[in-house]
C-alpha cells in the first residue's frame, strides 16, 4: 500500500511537475503528448468495459463522436460554457450508451460488432442531420478552452494539464471502483457468470453500469478534443482511429490493470508519431498492428504485467 | 415506379451473390472453429491486389489469375490460422484482437506495395451489359459472379454434409475430442477449413476486381460486410449466408431507389441490429449468442 | 511499392538537402500534406509539385537557397496541427501545402497562432476563407470550379441536368453551388447525394434514368464514384446528351487506364493532355516534373507549384525588402497578380483568389480536349455523345 502511494506521489510530479518543465517550450511535444493523453483516456474507459465488464467493444468512436458533437453544438448554438458542455458531452454519450444496452445481452464477440455497428450509424446520422451538425461540411472555429485566473487553458499546456486531469480522475475512479464491493462482484463475474447470478449479483446491471460510466469518460476525451483541436465533421469525429488506438494501447500495456491503458497509449503512440513515422513514413500503422497481434500471442495480459512479473521476481528474490 | 422497383430487387440480388462469396470464408471459419477472422476482407482484397498484378505485369485476364490469386491468398489464410493455433486461452476474444491487428498489417502492406490509387481492370469486357428481357439490367461481371457463388454455397453445403473431409470439419466443430476419438485430426481439418476460406475469399476477390473498385482501406469494410451476413444467417447455416446476403443486398438497392442512397449502409446496420437483438441465433441457425 | 519508393525519395531528398551545405540566407519552406491514409493519393499528387518549385527557385536564384521540410499529417487534423507546430519551431519561413477541408481548418488556425503564411489549394470549401485569417491564402475555390461546370452546361444549351454527389464536404458544396447556379438560369436540376465509396451505382442510375430523364448528369465525386457511375450508365444506358464530372476526372491517368471507359465524358482541367506548354516557364516546369517523377504533371502537381512558386516570390520580395523577418510576407503575397498555369492569381482581403476559373477537358479518343472557355479552347466539344452512345 505504502509502495503504491509513493509511485502514485511520483507519478503524478513527474507529469504535472517535470513533464512540462522538460517540452513546455516545444509545443509540438505537447501536442503530441496531449494526443497520446486523448488516446490514452479512451484506451482506460475501453478498459474499464473490458475488464471490469468483461465487454470488448469496438466501437468506442461511437461514444467519442457523440461526446465531441454534444459539447461542440452547445458551446456554438446554446453559449454554454466550455468545461460546463464537455461534462455534458460526456453525459451526451452516456445517455448513447443507453440505445447499446439491449446488446449487453449477446455474447463477447457479438457485442464487440454489434457496437460497431452502432458507430456506424452513428457517423452516418451525423452526416445526415444536417440541420443540427452541419453535415460533412463540419464545424470550424469550435470555442477552445477558456482562460482561468489569467491561466490560458486554451494553449497547448492549457491543454496538457486538462486532458492529463480528466485521465488522471478516469484512472481514479477506475481503480476506486475494483477496488469496491462492485468490482470484485464484476471481477467474480467472468470467472462464472451462473454462479454470481445464483449469488445475487445483478450482472446485467453492473455491466451496464460500466458500459455508462466508460462512455462517460469517452464522451468527456470525445468533447475536450473538438474544443482543443476546434474542429468536428462526422468522418473525424466518428474515425476507426478512436477505436483502434485505444484498443491498441491497452492491450499493449495490458487491459487488466489500471495503468496499463495509460503507459501503452503513450508508449505506442509516441513512438509511433517519433520513431516508427521515420522509419516508415508509408504505413507505419503496420508497426501497430504488428505490436498487437505479438502481444495477444506472447503477453496476452499487455505489457505492464509483463514487466510487473519481472520486477515481482526480483522483489521476492530479494526478501 | 414499379420498374425502377424490379431493377433494384433485381441488382438487389445480384449484389448477395456477390456478398455471399465474401462471406462464405468467414462463416466457414467461425462455424468450424468459432473463430471471427477480422481480417478475412483483406484476403478477398489480397486476391483482387493479385488480380491486379497479373493482369498490369503479365498482361493476363483476371480469370486466368484465379490459381495465382488462390496460391496468394491460401498461403496468407494459412499463416493466419498458425498464428490463430497460438492463442492459449480466452480464444474467442484474444482470436478476435490478433485477426483485427492481422488486418491492420494486411492492409498497410497493401498500401506499401500497390500504393493508395484506385485500381480496377482495364478490361472492358465484364462491364458491358448483359440485359434480361429489355428491362433488367447488369453487368456481365455480376452475372458471371452470381453463378459462380450459387455452385460454391451448393459446392460448400454438398462437401460440408456429404464428404468424409467436410463431415470431419463438421465433427470437430461440435466435439473436438469426440472427434478425435474417432479419429480425425482436428488440426488437419482446421487447416482445411483456413484453405477453403482462402480458396472462397479469392473468387470474392476476383469477383470484386472485376466489378468494382479496389483501394487499402477496403478490406475492413469488407469483413463488416461479412460478418453482418454471418449474423443475419445464423451460426453454421451455408445457405442462409446466400439467403442473409441477398437481404442485405435487396434491402440497400431498394433504399437507393426508394429512400435516399446515403442512408444504404444504414439500412444494412440497422437490419444487422434488429435481427441481433430481436432473434440472436439468426434468421436461418439454431445457435446462441446470449451471454 | 512505387508509394514506398515515392516515401523513400521523399525522404532522402529532405536528408540530401539537409545535409547541403546552410547558408545565412537559406530558408526552410514547411509543408503538410497527407502522404499515409485515406487522402494518401491527392497529398503525393500535390507534393510533388511543391517540390518542383523548390527545385526550379533554387535553379533561378543562386542567392537564395530553399530546402522544402514536409511533415506527413496521415489525414489527421490532430498530426496536421502538430506538424504546423513542429514547423513554426524550426523556424520555416512560411507553409505550403494541406489537403481536405476539415484538415486545412485547424491546420491553418495553428499557423496563424504561429504568424506564419499559409497558402494551399488543397480546400475549396467557402467557409474556409471566411474566417478573416490574416495569414491564409488560397488559389482556388469552390466558385471558380462552378463557374466552368456551370459555364460549359451553359454553352451545351441543356434543359434539364440530373446532379449525383458524393456527401462528402467538396462534393457536396460543389454541387449545391451549381444546383443554385443553374436554377438561377432557368434550367431544371434534380439532385441525389450517395455515400461515397464502393457502391452499386446501378440502381441509382436507374433511378435517374427513369424518373428525371435528364439531359446531362453531373457527377461531384472522385475517381471510384466515377468509374462506379459510368460503369452503371454503360450497362443502363440512360438517353443523355453529355456526362460531365469535376477533378480527376479530365486526366492523363484516367484517359490511360480506363480509355474507352471515359470517352467524351467531360471534367475540370487546366491543361490538355498531352500537355501543350506554351511558356517558357510551363515548359520547364514540365521538364523538371517529368524529370522527377517520370510522368506527365497532372493538376495536384500544377496546383502544387503554382501556389508554391507565387509563395517563394513573395518571400524574395519581402527579403528584398529588408520585411521579411518583420512579419511582410502577408502584405507581399497579397500583392501578388500573376498569369500562372493555372490562370490569372490575385488575392483578395480573405487570402481567396477570385480571379479562379477552372477550364472544361473532354476525352476524345487518346486525348484530353480543352472545350470551355472558347478562349482556352484547344478543340471543338463532341456534343452530343456519351460513352455507351460511341
Amino acid at each position: 500500500m505504502q509502495q503504491r502511494t509513493i509511485i502514485t506521489i511520483g507519478f503524478v510530479v513527474l507529469f504535472y511537475g517535470a513533464v512540462p518543465a522538460a517540452f513546455g517550450s516545444t509545443d509540438y511535444v505537447i501536442s503530441s503528448i496531449v494526443a497520446a493523453l486523448t488516446i490514452a483516456g479512451t484506451a482506460v474507459a475501453w478498459a474499464l468495459l473490458g475488464n471490469l465488464g468483461g465487454m470488448v467493444s469496438f466501437g468506442h468512436a461511437a461514444f467519442f463522436g457523440v461526446g465531441a458533437y454534444v459539447s461542440a453544438l452547445l458551446t456554438m448554438n446554446a453559449g454554454w460554457p466550455v468545461f460546463a458542455a464537455i461534462i455534458a458531452g460526456g453525459a451526451g454519450a452516456s445517455i448513447a450508451s443507453v440505445a447499446i444496452m439491449p446488446a449487453l445481452r449477446l455474447r463477447g464477440p457479438y457485442f464487440a460488432l454489434a457496437v460497431l455497428a452502432y458507430a456506424g450509424i452513428f457517423r452516418i446520422l451525423a452526416t445526415e442531420m444536417e440541420g443540427i451538425t452541419r453535415g460533412a461540411a463540419g464545424l470550424l472555429s469550435i470555442p477552445r478552452l477558456p482562460t482561468i485566473l489569467g491561466f490560458d487553458l486554451g494553449t497547448n499546456i492549457g491543454s496538457y494539464y486538462v486532458i492529463l486531469t480528466i485521465v488522471l480522475a478516469a484512472m481514479a475512479a477506475y481503480a476506486w471502483i475494483r477496488r469496491s464491493e462492485i468490482g470484485f462482484a464484476l471481477l467474480a463475474m467472468h470467472e462464472t457468470e451462473d454462479a454470481t447470478r445464483i449469488l445475487g449479483v445483478p450482472s446485467t446491471r453492473l455491466k451496464a453500469m460500466m458500459l455508462v460510466l466508460s462512455a462517460f469518460i469517452t464522451g468527456i476525451v470525445g468533447a475536450f478534443n473538438a474544443h482543443h483541436i476546434s474542429f468536428l465533421d462526422p468522418d473525424y469525429a466518428f474515425s476507426g482511429v478512436w477505436t483502434v488506438l485505444p484498443i491498441v494501447a491497452a492491450i499493449f500495456g495490458g487491459f487488466r490493470t489500471v495503468s496499463g491503458p495509460f503507459i501503452g497509449a503513450l508508449a505506442i503512440y509516441l513512438l509511433d508519431q517519433f520513431v516508427f513515422k521515420s522509419l516508415l513514413p508509408t504505413g507505419h500503422q503496420i508497426i501497430l498492428g504488428a505490436a498487437l497481434g505479438t502481444m495477444i500471442l506472447l503477453s496476452p495480459d499487455g505489457l505492464v504485467p509483463l514487466l510487473g512479473r519481472g520486477l515481482g521476481k526480483k522483489r521476492h528474490a530479494a526478501t | 415506379m414499379f420498374e425502377l422497383g424490379l431493377q433494384a430487387i433485381y441488382s438487389g440480388v445480384l449484389t448477395g451473390g456477390y456478398y455471399a462469396l465474401v462471406a462464405l470464408g468467414l462463416a466457414l471459419v467461425f462455424g468450424t472453429m468459432r473463430v471471427i477472422n477480422l481480417a478475412h476482407g483483406e484476403l478477398v482484397l489480397l486476391a483482387a491486389y493479385v488480380a491486379y498484378s497479373a493482369e498490369v505485369h503479365l498482361a493476363i485476364s483476371p480469370i486466368a489469375a484465379i490459381p495465382l490469386s488462390l496460391v496468394v491468398v491460401s498461403l496468407v489464410a494459412v499463416l493466419v490460422y498458425v498464428l490463430l493455433s497460438h492463442i492459449t486461452r480466452d480464444r474467442e476474444l484474444n482470436s478476435l484482437i490478433l485477426t483485427y491487428g492481422l488486418g491492420i498489417v494486411l492492409t498497410n502492406l497493401m498500401l506499401l506495395i500497390w500504393s493508395a490509387d484506385i485500381r480496377s481492370t482495364t478490361a472492358t469486357w465484364f462491364q458491358e451489359g448483359a440485359v434480361l428481357g429489355d428491362t433488367l439490367y447488369s453487368s456481365r461481371s455480376e452475372v458471371i459472379f452470381f453463378l459462380v457463388s450459387l455452385v460454391l454455397v451448393a459446392g460448400l453445403w454438398f462437401w460440408l454434409t456429404r464428404s468424409w473431409h467436410g463431415r470431419a470439419v463438421r465433427a470437430v466443430s461440435s466435439n473436438r475430442d469426440a472427434a478425435m476419438l474417432m479419429g480425425v485430426n482436428p488440426r488437419t481439418t482446421e487447416v482445411l477449413s483456413f484453405l477453403v476460406a482462402g480458396l472462397l475469399a479469392t473468387f470474392a476477390g476476383i469477383a470484386l476486381y472485376t466489378g468494382k473498385t479496389i483501394d487499402p482501406p477496403l478490406g475492413h469494410a469488407l469483413t463488416i460486410k461479412a460478418f453482418i451476413i454471418t449474423v443475419l444467417a445464423g451460426m453454421g447455416s451455408i445457405p442462409g449466408v446466400l439467403l442473409g446476403a441477398m437481404l442485405i443486398g435487396i434491402t440497400e438497392a431498394l433504399t437507393i431507389s426508394f429512400v435516399s442512397t446515403s442512408l444504404q449502409d444504414l439500412a444494412g446496420m440497422v437490419l444487422f441490429l434488429a435481427v441481433l437483438l430481436l432473434r440472436p441465433q439468426g434468421l436461418f441457425g439454431f445457435g446462441t449468442r446470449r451471454g | 511499392m512505387i508509394a514506398a519508393m515515392r516515401g523513400f525519395a521523399v525522404l532522402a531528398t529532405c536528408l540530401v538537402l539537409a545535409l547541403g551545405q546552410a547558408k545565412a540566407e537559406d530558408f526552410v519552406l514547411g509543408s503538410h500534406l497527407p502522404l499515409t491514409g485515406s487522402l494518401a493519393q491527392v497529398g503525393n499528387g500535390m507534393h510533388e509539385g511543391i517540390q518542383v518549385a523548390v527545385d526550379l527557385f533554387n535553379r533561378e536564384n543562386q542567392g537564395h537557397q530553399v530546402k522544402l521540410n514536409t511533415i506527413d499529417d496521415e489525414s489527421s487534423p490532430a498530426k496536421a496541427v502538430a506538424a504546423v507546430e513542429r514547423l513554426a519551431s524550426e523556424r520555416v519561413v512560411a507553409l505550403s501545402g494541406g489537403y481536405g477541408s476539415n484538415i486545412i481548418g485547424p491546420a491553418s488556425e495553428a499557423a496563424a497562432k504561429a504568424k506564419l503564411v499559409y497558402i494551399t489549394s488543397g480546400g475549396v470549401g467557402p467557409e474556409l476563407s471566411q474566417r478573416g485569417l490574416e495569414y491564409f491564402f488560397r488559389i482556388n475555390n469552390t466558385e471558380g470550379y462552378s463557374k466552368a461546370v456551370t459555364g460549359l452546361i451553359d454553352d451545351m444549351g441543356v434543359k434539364k441536368v440530373s446532379i449525383v454527389y458524393n456527401n462528402k464536404e467538396a462534393t457536396t458544396d460543389l454541387a449545391r453551388t451549381v444546383e443554385k447556379t443553374l436554377s438561377d438560369a432557368g434550367i431544371k436540376v434534380s439532385s441525389l447525394a450517395f455515400d461515397g465509396g464502393h457502391a452499386d451505382f446501378k440502381p441509382l442510375i436507374n433511378k435517374v434514368k427513369l424518373q428525371d430523364h435528364p439531359d446531362l448528369i453531373l457527377m461531384s465525386g472522385y475517381e471510384n464514384d466515377y468509374i462506379g457511375i459510368l460503369r452503371a450508365g454503360n450497362v443502363l444506358k440512360p438517353d443523355i446528351k453529355a456526362i460531365v464530372g469535376v477533378w480527376s476526372l479530365a486526366t492523363s491517368e484516367m484517359n490511360n487506364k480506363f480509355n474507352d471507359l471515359v470517352q467524351y465524358v467531360y471534367g475540370t482541367s487546366m491543361l490538355p493532355y498531352p500537355a501543350e506548354f506554351a511558356t517558357p516557364e510551363a515548359k520547364l516546369f514540365a521538364e523538371t516534373y517529368e524529370k522527377l517523377y517520370g510522368k506527365a504533371p497532372d493538376y495536384l502537381g500544377q496546383f502544387g507549384y503554382v501556389q508554391t512558386r507565387l509563395l517563394l516570390q513573395a518571400v524574395l520580395r519581402a527579403e528584398n525588402d529588408g520585411t521579411l523577418g518583420k512579419g511582410g510576407l502577408a502584405d507581399e503575397l497579397r500583392k501578388t497578380d500573376e498569369e500562372t498555369l493555372i490562370g490569372r492569381v490575385k488575392f483578395d482581403k480573405n487570402g481567396d483568389n477570385p480571379e479562379f476559373a477552372q477550364r472544361m477537358g473532354q476525352h476524345q479518343g487518346n486525348k484530353v480536349v480543352l472545350v470551355w472557355p472558347a478562349k482556352a479552347a484547344t478543340g471543338k466539344m463532341v456534343f452530343p455523345a456519351t460513352p455507351w452512345s460511341k
